[in-house]
């Protein structure tokens, strides 16, 4: 399969009264047609500025991002609509991303209307055929958002992100707010869609298990930087990076007989604002030495398909 | 004797329009220096139930339909306002979900620490100041942070901040409702481990409220499953995850993602958890229910004993037919 998105060295920095913020701050990937890449990070590492940014929801500061092979980092306005079709989102709050006075089949007609796509009939009956894809029952294409729970109205969502036939969905924390029962019925509707339609999907989360089961690829942000890349299943069999390890095993796991050794993180995330060059993980890290507050390490590949931010990852892995 | 024993415990909420079963029958035992995990879904009552015990179930639409909260030997729903005040964060505290909206903002975390001893330890206000400062650093707060407000901390620091207050007087049973849901993993590993350490050196008990498998595997001695107001499975650790048999218990474990095992498809469980106000005869779980049978929708299941130190709320489990 053919390469879908590129981004290369994608900036984006907010002004604050103390300074830029950097939330993504020289993130590059290549996401292959029907893959999915999933971003994992604690808040605050700039993984949801990422999927927005990449949909071109807010304008980055610098870099480029490529669909397809075309540069779409400054196309206009019209071009950009246009492009909307094939690249939407699925977003993290079932409960304040639905207008509360429209019912669920004027949610999911909205897109085809905003793009004057269909007429009428045609449009009642695509939005009838979606409710069916995603699961939801056709009894309820006249109730409120508010009628329905979390789990009904992430079908709405994931329904109106396919109204318009897209390539490309970035999902943004899709199942978070669902409890966990409902979050698997949810997982198994975006695998299906992906399976069924050739999806590819940048599913943002701070679930680490639900990326794992998920993503083709991983990637790991901290404070707007790109730390590790890496197959899904690699990540979690061989984590490299400090931070990785130490992210990896704080997940608590439904399991008393798994003991396993516990890379322990003390502290709190740093401040995205005007970080110093140096690595950004230095508070932290039980590894720092002197090299590490010298400059920002690189993101460089250190085993086949594994790329990874750290000054010391060959003496920490013994590599 | 038991720390805590709950019998038959039921809470409804009634008004104009409807009855909201939220509490039905349950049944609960804490021993000393022990933590019993509370697992469930959204709805279950497992926060209900946490209030019930504290009598913070509010009046008039709360009401106690039946049941006893026997601690250290004494009925909590027959004893006064006086006496519960005496209980409520002396014997028994709580942490709340969200620490960014369990602390009062106008008030430096110092002093709110230091209102609870004061209230509770009948010591001048000089020395509860001091004990306060005391806390805070049992908690990982530095004492010159003292004087500052909860706006100036980060969401773990907050909570750090409340259970700081929750043990400021020695309580014999804390009750952590969901203490690490807003945090991120990192942090919640750091909070959860804190806890473990006091409240090992304090021999504190714990009920410990959760929807996360995982922080129950890591942190209790016995599990209690709630579904629909009732206990449907209960017992020591190790039966529950070594041998989970309700059908409920088993889709609860379906459903989450394996970490090292690789699966196509993950098993949810269909459906919804019903409507408190309007609850299914027979088994609540039967319309969900992959086994059930026609008898599931008519008979009510009781918790019964399947081998020792283990309840299953099921009559098919029991007859072995699951």
């Amino acid at each position: 399969m053919g390469e879908l998105i590129r981004v290369e060295h994608l900036k984006k920095y907010f002004n604050t009264p103390g300074g830029k913020l950097h939330a993504v701050d020289d993130v590059s990937f290549v996401i292959n047609e029907g893959d999915t890449l999933g971003v994992v990070g604690e808040s605050g590492c700039g993984k949801s500025t990422l999927g927005r940014t990449v949909l071109k929801l807010i304008e980055p500061t610098d870099g480029k991002i490529f669909y397809k092979g075309r540069d779409i980092t400054d196309i206009t306005e019209k071009e950009n609509k246009q492009l909307r079709k094939k690249m939407q989102i699925i977003f993290q709050d079932p409960y304040s991303s639905l207008n509360p006075r429209k019912t669920v089949s004027e949610l999911i007609a909205d897109p085809l209307k905003a793009f004057h796509m269909l007429d009428k009939a045609g449009r009642a009956q695509k939005v009838a055929q979606l409710m069916d894809v995603v699961g939801l029952s056709q009894r309820f294409a006249n109730s409120y958002p508010h009628e329905l729970d979390g789990g009904r109205r992430q079908r709405i969502g994931v329904a109106r992100a396919l109204s318009l036939d897209p390539e490309f969905i970035v999902c943004d924390e899709p199942v978070s707010a669902l409890d966990v029962s409902i979050q698997a019925q949810i997982l198994n509707l975006l695998q299906d869609l992906q399976r069924d339609r050739g999806l590819t999907y940048i599913f943002v989360t701070h679930d680490l298990s639900v990326v794992r089961h998920i993503s083709t690829d991983i990637l790991v942000m901290y404070i707007g930087a790109m730390v590790e890349k890496c197959g899904a299943k690699d990540l979690f069999k061989a984590p490299l990076h400090p931070y990785t390890k130490g992210l990896l095993s704080a997940i608590p796991v439904p399991n008393i007989d798994h003991v396993r050794e516990k890379v322990k993180l003390q502290g709190e995330l740093t401040s995205p604002i005007e970080p110093k060059d140096e690595c950004r993980f230095i508070a932290r890290c039980p590894y720092a030495t002197e090299a590490c507050k010298q400059h920002m390490p690189e993101f460089q590949e250190v085993a086949p398909n594994h790329f990874v931010a750290c000054h010391n990852v060959k003496t920490i892995n013994n590599m | 004797m038991s720390l805590l024993e709950i019998k038959n415990l039921s809470i409804h909420f009634v008004t104009r329009y409807s009855d909201v079963h939220a509490v039905n029958g349950v049944d609960l035992t804490i021993e000393e220096g022990k933590t019993l995990g509370l697992v469930g879904e959204t709805g279950a009552g497992k926060t209900t139930t946490a209030l019930g015990i504290l009598r913070l179930i509010q009046k008039p639409q709360g009401r106690y339909e039946s049941g006893e909260i026997i601690f250290k030997g004494k009925d909590l729903l027959k004893a006064t306002d006086d006496e519960m005040r005496s209980v409520r964060g002396n014997e028994i505290s709580m942490i709340f979900q969200d620490p960014m909206t369990a602390l009062n903002p106008i008030l430096t975390v110092g002093d709110q620490i230091a209102e609870v001893i004061h209230l509770h330890g009948k010591c001048s206000q000089a020395e509860a100041n001091e004990r306060a400062v005391k806390m805070l650093e049992m908690v990982g707060i530095r004492a010159e942070r003292a004087g500052e407000y909860p706006h100036q901390f980060s969401g773990g620091m907050k909570q750090r901040v409340v259970i700081a207050m929750a043990l400021a007087c020695n309580p014999s049973l804390l009750i952590a409702d969901e203490p690490t849901t807003a945090l991120d993993v990192t942090i919640q590993a750091q909070v959860l481990e804190m806890m473990a350490d006091l409240k090992k050196g304090r021999g504190t008990a714990m009920l410990l409220i959760t929807h996360d498998l995982g922080i129950v595997a890591e942190n209790c001695d016995d599990v209690a499953i709630m579904y629909a107001g009732e206990v449907i499975e209960y017992g020591t650790l190790e039966r529950i995850f070594h041998n989970p048999k309700h059908p409920y218990t088993l889709g609860l474990f379906g459903s989450i993602p394996s970490l090292d095992k690789d699966e196509e498809r993950l098993h949810p469980i269909e459906g919804l958890m019903p409507d408190p106000a309007a609850l299914p005869a027979g088994c609540k779980f039967h319309d969900r229910c992959a086994y059930a049978t026609d008898e599931c929708a008519s008979c009510e299941q009781e918790l019964a004993e399947m081998e020792s130190g283990h309840k299953v709320r099921c009559a098919r489990v029991m007859k072995g037919e699951i």
